[in-house]
């Protein structure tokens, strides 16, 4: 007998995003990006997405049912992001499937959004089970978190001032790279040398932690002093250097973490962790120490609507469900 | 006009610090210097003075955060807005009524905030030390700003 088929509806930040999810197999996952929308403000404003969420989820609905090959009416459950995101782009999905569900008679779930990004992997690795060490890192969000078992979590490092994605952000802006700031700096940094420029690693003294504002500083402290002297190196170096400094902090953290814990497991979700370098290094660092390391393909680091259903599966199978009263969260807790 | 130099980021951690124990609610605190000024770090020192538990970090990428300690503590970056419009869809004020509101890049809302606020300017100086210099609008003429020299 086959399990529930779940519709998940992701609309935290930038992307409208939904999928259906059946026994830990994705039967569709469809998103409407509004990154042309962002670019031209280096970054994603809240009123600018929660317009463009109305404007997309309905047909976009249809297209992940229609993609899964089935109708509206064999929809077991629906789920939503509850939080943490933006609070106006939250409550369209989440007003949206809380209508849905109503309509449907089905059960909602209001879904953690990083609890999401826990349970990707999980779609297309079915070998993957905790305890493990997953790092989330992306333009909102910068953690290290322990999954002793699914639903008991703790953050074990996070960052105290950017997060890498902002990193990433802030510096291509500065550097005159575009919106969003990894992929264009991984752009930017082909053929670079990214040992050319030593650009600094914080927060040697704090295992887990991670802070990316002294790189920040760095970068433009770097970069104006040697415009002015007329010797600034290719971009493509400073751009390589940016990236290994922000990867360097990120791997060296996460096996800080492996070792702190004693688990054999690591895992990757959000945006920062589709950066090529990342997952080469991630790769290199984990089969140096016999872990094994499980990192969903991009289309699934970045927010999805499956992540969101496959979370929904474990909560559901636990007799979980929301009320339709239930609201949003946007500083939502992992844990809490 | 209240000038403190800071040799590091502790010091202007420290700073904001003690600027917490003169603000009341509905105060706004306008933050204004270049990227990697210590603006953030400034915020976060702020964030400790009113007890608040959570790491207080960038609000850039979201624009806006929230805190709750003593008072609740609004912290909002205004750093990728294109024009007053899309500043106003933000409606800051609203979002400073009950406590207070830290705007980074807050130059460009000295215009909204006019009538009462406290702007501090960040100036970063060749050896990597900074200079924050504090002017009040409004509530703040008569206050004891000198208290954040410590």
């Amino acid at each position: 007998m086959s399990g529930p088929i779940i519709l998940g509806l992701e609309t935290s930040c930038d992307e409208t995003a939904i999928g259906v999810v059946r026994d830990g197999v994705v039967l569709s996952n469809v998103l409407s990006s509004q990154v042309d929308d962002h670019a031209r403000f280096g970054g994603v404003v809240p009123e600018v997405a929660a317009r463009a969420h109305v404007e997309a989820i309905r047909s976009l609905t249809h297209r992940a049912l229609r993609d899964a090959g089935i109708h509206q009416l064999d929809v077991d459950a629906v789920a939503a992001t509850r939080g943490p995101g933006l609070a106006g782009a939250l409550m369209v999905g989440f007003s949206y499937g809380k209508a849905m569900a109503w309509a449907l008679d089905r059960p909602f779930l209001g879904v953690d959004h990083m609890e999401g990004h826990l349970f990707a992997p999980t779609l297309e690795h079915p070998g993957f089970e905790p305890p493990a060490i997953v790092l989330l890192a992306s333009g909102g969000h910068s953690q290290i978190v322990l999954t002793r078992a699914w639903g008991d979590y703790e953050t074990v490092g996070a960052t105290i001032d950017d997060a890498a994605g902002e990193a990433f952000d802030k510096v291509a802006r500065f550097l005159g790279l575009g919106f969003p700031g990894g992929p264009a700096i991984d752009r930017a940094s082909d053929g670079g040398d990214a040992t050319s420029i030593d650009f600094p690693r914080a927060l040697g003294d704090r295992p887990t932690d991670l802070s990316f504002s002294g790189l920040k500083t760095a970068v433009v402290t770097f970069v104006r002093r040697h415009h002015e002297a007329g010797d600034l190196p290719p971009l493509s170096d400073v751009a390589a250097a940016v990236q290994e400094a922000i990867v360097d902090v990120l791997v060296a953290k996460t096996m800080n973490a492996v070792e702190q814990t004693g688990v054999k497991v690591v895992a990757g979700g959000g945006g920062v962790l589709a950066n090529r370098r990342l997952r080469q290094r991630l790769t290199e660092a984990c089969a140096a120490r016999g872990i094994r390391l499980f990192l969903p393909s991009p289309i699934l680091c970045t927010d999805n609507g499956a992540m969101v259903a496959a979370a929904a599966a474990f909560r559901l199978e636990r007799g979980e469900t929301s009320p339709l009263d239930s609201e949003v969260d946007s500083s939502l807790r992992l844990g809490s | 006009m209240i000038r403190v130099h800071c040799p590091d980021a502790a010091a202007t951690r420290a700073v904001g610090r003690r600027l917490a124990g003169l603000l009341r609610p509905g105060d706004v605190v306008l933050l204004a210097g270049d990227l990697g000024a210590g603006k953030t770090v400034f915020a976060g020192g702020i964030g400790d003075g009113l007890g608040v538990e959570d790491p207080v970090v960038s609000p850039t990428f979201v624009l806006v955060r929230h805190y709750r300690g003593l008072m609740p503590m609004t912290h909002a970056d205004i750093y990728r807005l294109g024009s007053s419009a899309e500043l106003e869809d933000l409606d800051l004020p609203a979002e400073s009524a009950d406590g207070v509101l830290v705007v980074e890049w807050g130059d460009a809302a000295s215009q909204a905030f006019a009538d009462d606020h406290l702007m501090v300017r960040f100036a970063v100086h060749p050896d990597g030390t900074r200079t924050l210099e504090f002017t009040g609008t409004g509530s703040w003429t008569g206050r004891p700003l000198q208290e954040v020299a410590g």
